[in-house]
């Protein structure tokens, strides 16, 4: 047993034995990719850039004003506005802004929203010199929205990740509302 | 008698000529290798990215291969940075003095059969003179920089050098025994004339002492304690920006360069191969350049740093006695006529 281990000292057996691993390594094909080149496809429910849905049938934003996705922001980077707007009969938002410098991604306000009316892009690379290019208002939201997420890639993101809670709280046919909604009456 | 006279005179006209064909070679010697050296860090970064799995400079040009001289120009016009408490002579003159050492050196080495810039009885002599030389250029870079990393990264350089240059000069003396010269041509010469082609064979022990000694002389992995990264920044020369800084990376690479040069010429068989390759008389040189040059990276791929007890008791304890041991080898084998 110390002869055998004299003899591995000797001729530097351990060595010998790194160096073969280092040199087959060589020769194996390397992981790097060479990102500004070859980017990596996002994955299914990535969370990116912030967008705002457009409503496909109104033309406008989908945002109820419940204010939801503002409280629980863990980083408080929603900031909301809103109004009772007595023409419509409900509440509006006069401004919806993200602050996505402060934004940590967590997707808590498309989990928390009823509506599916804040969704998160699959877009990463939107790095800029200003502050206020990172400051999105409801326009820039809704622009991002038409940019990234407009048609099919839309609809499949909300049926696929992050259908919309009140999606789960569906009442049944023939049950009794408090109030119809509106464009049912109708 | 006036200028043009003493230059046209038939002695001195030769003389001109000779100093012309020295100069010459010295250009030559020193474009080369000074063209090795930048590719040299090109073909490290490549090797050592791929024993890592990665893929080492890709941007610069294709595949990198611009990345050296990208390098080079980025470093000649960086800002030259002096701190204020450093000793200002000795700060200018230390990387000055390790490129000087390590540039010399190839004076004497002979690339293929009578090229050589200074063929002088005392080659191999002279080379170890130069390579311990190379040592004052650290030491002084990392005292008069007046930080405590570089000085730390001095004081182990000068105890590690002076600790393998013993080994690395007891393990040259076996060849000298063979060659029964100094001069580096005919020590390539006195392998050419041996079965083998060269004294690796009957040498071996010697050749191994001298290539441990030579990873420890030119400051590489797992002898680069001078210049630990994870402890002491970058060692001695850390205070160093811009040009100065470069001089020091182009004399550490020349140092290997030479290294493996004289490993070449005292043990390899020089300009001589396992045949001819014909109009490349200077071929085999460097080919096995190439291959040494690739050793050094490949056991900086793999092995890790030695500790600083380890390095001092493996230099005294081992390194020492097996070269001694390899002298009186060499000398019992000589005296029974064996080899």
């Amino acid at each position: 047993m110390r002869l055998k281990k004299a003899v591995k000292t000797v001729f530097f057996t351990e060595i010998l034995q790194g160096m073969a691993l280092t040199l087959r390594s060589m020769f194996s094909h390397a992981v790097t990719r060479q990102y500004p080149k070859e980017k990596r496809p996002a994955m299914p429910g990535f969370r990116g850039m912030h967008a705002f849905v457009r409503d496909a049938k109104t033309g406008r934003e989908k945002c109820i004003a419940c204010g939801l996705c503002g409280a629980v922001c863990p980083s408080q980077c929603i900031h909301i506005y809103t109004r009772e707007d007595d023409l419509e009969q409900k509440k509006v938002i006069d401004r919806y802004e993200i602050e996505a410098l402060r934004c940590v991604y967590c997707g808590f306000c498309v989990e928390a929203c009823p509506v599916g009316a804040i969704a998160l892009t699959e877009h990463y690379e939107y790095s800029d010199y200003s502050r206020q290019a990172l400051y999105f208002d409801k326009e820039k939201l809704l622009d991002n929205w038409d940019r990234m997420m407009a048609g099919k890639k839309g609809e499949e993101y909300f049926e696929k990740f992050w259908f919309p809670k009140r999606d789960s709280f569906r009442s049944y046919d023939g049950q009794a509302v408090f109030r119809k909604p509106k464009e049912e009456a109708k | 008698m006036n200028f043009l006279e003493i230059i046209f005179r038939p002695a001195s006209f030769d003389v001109i000529v000779q100093l012309a064909i020295m100069v010459l070679k010295v250009v030559v010697v020193v474009g080369v290798i000074m063209l090795h050296v930048t590719y040299a860090t090109y073909f490290e970064r490549k090797s050592i990215g791929h024993m890592q799995v990665r893929l080492g400079p890709m941007r610069t040009g294709p595949h990198g291969l611009l990345q050296p001289i990208a390098d080079f120009v980025k470093l000649f016009f960086k800002e030259d940075i002096i701190p204020a408490a450093a000793d200002k002579p000795i700060f200018y003159m230390a990387p000055v003095i390790s490129i000087f050492a390590g540039m010399s050196s190839l004076a004497v080495i002979p690339f293929f059969n009578g090229f050589v810039i200074a063929n002088i009885n005392i080659g191999l002599l002279f080379v170890l003179a130069m390579s311990s030389l190379g040592a004052y250029g650290i030491v002084m870079a990392g005292w008069s920089s007046n930080s405590k990393y570089s000085f730390l990264g001095g004081l182990r350089s000068s105890a590690q050098v002076i600790s393998y240059e013993i080994a690395l000069g007891l393990s040259l003396v076996g060849v000298m025994m063979m060659a029964g010269s100094l001069n580096m041509t005919e020590i390539v010469k006195a392998q050419l004339a041996y079965p083998t082609g060269m004294f690796l064979f009957p040498q071996i022990l010697g050749f191994f002492v001298f290539m441990v000694a030579a990873f420890a002389e030119t400051n590489r992995t797992p002898f680069d304690l001078p210049e630990a990264e994870s402890e002491l920044v970058a060692g001695y020369f850390v205070e160093y920006s811009g040009m100065r800084f470069a001089l020091f990376y182009v004399a550490e690479y020349i140092g290997m360069i030479v290294m493996s040069l004289i490993a070449i010429t005292c043990f390899l068989g020089g300009w001589d191969g396992p045949f001819q390759i014909p109009y490349v008389p200077f071929a085999w040189v460097f080919i096995k350049l190439y291959i040494l040059i690739f050793l050094f990276y490949w056991i900086r791929a793999t092995v890790p740093r030695f500790r600083y007890d380890h390095l001092m008791s493996f230099g005294w304890k081992i390194l020492i006695p097996l070269a001694l041991f390899n002298v009186v080898l060499t000398g019992l084998l000589k005296t029974l006529n064996v080899i």
